[in-house]
């Protein structure tokens, strides 16, 4: 674990946001991931990739802020993707019984390519 | 009162000893035993033993009368002993007479009272005797009442045609029965010895210090026509059922691991036995670990009812201030050295002139303040001096003494004090990085022991409100074992409250938050919620596995 200060950087593919949280994702950092997949949905934007390559540590109050992004996603039709995650990432989703609640990609080409699939 | 005694169920291992006693008045009789005198370490259960004897005798025995008699609670100038001694006599006679106990537990009601039940148990002798005592006592005769008290028993045997088996109990104090003041009067403890003397009154006699009990018995005219029966601790197996049983018995639970170490470290005495069980009752306890022992033990040495027994035993044996400390560091430098030096060598590094080293020395040898390998004492003197010399306060020795009973022998003990601010739980979480590595645990498990830690420290720092905006935390790491303490000042969050929701119901409603527990039961072994004082306290434990360390 590194902790670098958290940090969001983010591109768009198409019609898809892919978003780099960088660091220590807890409440003040989620916030920020929260306001900026905001951004892009209020911009019209439905599809969101969270990329998690640079995240450090995710902590249970980003784990609550990443579940508010997802419900008001779903709410206006989009869908979210999770990508990048390590082990331990991917074993914290599983250990609170979250994994049925989000689709996770091993790259962000398998989510995209899925998020294209499913505009067809 | 000899007929208070702990259920007979309960009372473990000593059925030899018993057995032996229970036969001891028809053994004298036939010249087959002598008055014994019973020695044992403070609280290995002689008392104990007097009283599972009184009550088995009292309940089940027609033709043998048990006496039991305390010096401890005793007034011990000569004319209130003597009636004290007379009156309780004749009630413990009427009552096992009668198998009626109410005339044993009535301390306050006046043998006139008691006439009428002799009379109709046609004790008529009993009524002669309390007659003579009474005129005795009229007439002014210290050395009369004193005989007639003491004699009692004998006259009993003899005249009601029943055996008195006599258990003397505290027979130490019976050296400081005086005139008028203390000191006025040596030797009225030999006025027991005719009376010790009679096959019909055997005598079984018992008190502490060891060393003041022999040196009574030293007298040729006491220690003719007595045995020793040594007390031995509890063997292991039976002082691990005992303590198991006094927890049960409150609803605790124990790690039985550690219940056997410190079964090991209280040598069997069933006092500190029935002490702990009470201190882990009194703490609130619901299940033992390591640290819960350790927490108990301290609490006993310090406050708890070892504490007092030793500390009254300490005041009682040393009442002068400059001895105090002298006798203190004395106990200090053995401890820490394990030998003993010899005195002008003690007397140099203690400081001591060699005079006071020696009443100092005299003091620990007669009033079984050395430790004789009882780690007990050894504590409870160490936390005495830490206080009284070191002037340490009621926390550090606390700390202290738990950390050493609570971190495993190979285990490294690092502390932290963190800020309740924004990112502080990363700082713990580096700490978690880097005890990991010293014990080459694998990546991934630190990083869970991280998320938990952070978790942990967050809840803190939500739910403390305290203005003491500090975060506590102790790692002890072995290769085995991780152990994580967090203590938060403020508010008590209980451990009720805990209970978080399942992902479906949080998902449903619109509170998302309150995962933290979660993760930090699935990741660690064990997680413990607790009021510690004027903190909350949570301990992580995790066990480490073999495939848990990197290769």
């Amino acid at each position: 674990m590194n902790s670098t200060p958290f940090n969001v950087g983010s591109r768009v593919v198409e019609d898809v946001a892919v978003i780099y949280p960088q660091g220590y994702l807890n409440n003040l950092a989620g916030e920020g991931l929260v306001a900026e997949c905001g951004r892009y949905t209020q911009s019209g934007i439905r599809k969101i990739v969270v990329n998690f390559r640079e995240t450090d540590l995710i902590n249970s109050i980003g784990i609550s802020l990443l579940l508010h992004i997802m419900e008001e996603l779903q709410t206006a039709g989009g869908t979210l993707c999770f990508t990048d995650m390590s082990k331990v990432q991917l074993g914290i989703f599983e250990m609170l019984g979250l994994t049925k609640y989000f689709r996770f990609f091993p790259d962000e080409n398998g989510a995209l390519q899925f998020l294209n699939a499913a505009g067809e | 009162m000899p007929l208070h005694g702990i259920p007979a169920k309960d009372y473990l291992n000593r059925e030899d000893e018993l057995s032996y006693l229970r036969r001891l008045a028809g053994l004298r009789r036939e010249d087959l035993a002598s008055n014994v005198l019973l020695v044992g370490a403070r609280g290995v259960g002689k008392t104990e033993l007097l009283k599972q004897l009184f009550q088995s005798l009292f309940w089940e025995v027609q033709e043998v009368v048990p006496f039991y008699y305390s010096f401890k609670t005793a007034a011990l100038k000569s004319t209130t002993f003597a009636k004290d001694y007379f009156t309780r006599f004749v009630k413990q006679y009427v009552a096992f007479s009668r198998k009626e106990p109410l005339y044993i537990d009535n301390v306050s009601m006046p043998l006139q009272r008691l006439m009428p039940v002799i009379s109709s148990l046609g004790l008529d002798w009993m009524i002669d005797s309390i007659s003579e005592f009474q005129e005795n006592t009229d007439h002014g005769d210290l050395y009369g009442q004193m005989l007639s008290a003491i004699s009692a028993p004998v006259n009993a045997a003899m005249r009601g045609g029943r055996p008195v088996l006599v258990m003397l109990d505290d027979f130490t104090a019976s050296e400081d029965l005086h005139e008028a003041k203390r000191g006025d009067a040596p030797g009225l403890t030999s006025l027991f010895e005719e009376s010790m003397k009679n096959s019909l009154c055997p005598h079984i006699i018992t008190g502490s210090p060891a060393a003041k009990l022999e040196a009574i018995f030293s007298d040729p005219s006491l220690h003719k026509g007595t045995e020793r029966m040594r007390l031995s601790p509890l063997p292991e197996d039976t002082a691990l059922s005992l303590f198991a049983s006094l927890l049960e018995k409150m609803n605790i639970t124990c790690d039985r691991d550690a219940a056997l170490e410190l079964v090991r470290r209280l040598r069997g005495n069933p006092l500190y036995l029935r002490n702990m069980a009470k201190a882990a009752s009194k703490m609130r306890k619901k299940t033992l670990g390591v640290r819960d022992l350790a927490e108990c033990y301290s609490h006993e040495i310090m406050d708890g009812e070892t504490a007092f027994y030793w500390s009254s035993v300490f005041a009682e044996s040393i009442r002068d201030k400059g001895l105090r400390r002298t006798v203190l560091g004395l106990i200090m430098h053995q401890l820490v050295k394990g030998k003993a030096d010899g005195r002008e060598r003690l007397s140099k590094v203690l400081g001591v002139r060699e005079a006071e080293l020696g009443a100092a020395l005299d003091v620990l040898e007669l009033n079984d303040l050395g430790q004789n390998g009882d780690p007990v004492i050894g504590d409870f003197m160490h936390s005495l001096y830490m206080k009284e010399i070191e002037g340490k306060t009621a926390g550090e020795i606390r700390e202290q003494v738990e950390t050493k009973y609570s971190s495993p022998r190979d285990s490294s003990v690092f502390e932290m004090v963190i800020p309740m601010s924004e990112q502080a739980e990363l700082v713990a979480a580096r700490a978690v990085d880097q005890i990991g590595k010293n014990i080459n645990l694998e990546p991934e498990v630190m990083n869970y022991l991280q998320l938990a830690i952070v978790e942990c420290c967050i809840n803190a720092i939500e739910h403390s409100g305290s203005y003491e905006k500090k975060i506590y935390l102790k790692f002890a790491a072995s290769p085995q074992r991780l152990e994580i303490m967090i203590e938060s000042p403020g508010r008590y969050f209980s451990p009720d409250s805990l209970e978080e929701d399942s992902p479906e119901k949080k998902m449903e409603s619109g509170r998302k938050r309150g995962w933290g527990f979660t993760l930090m039961r699935k990741i660690m072994d064990e997680v413990k919620v607790e009021r510690v004082h004027d903190r909350t306290r949570v301990t992580l434990v995790k066990k480490i596995t073999k495939s848990e360390v990197r290769k």
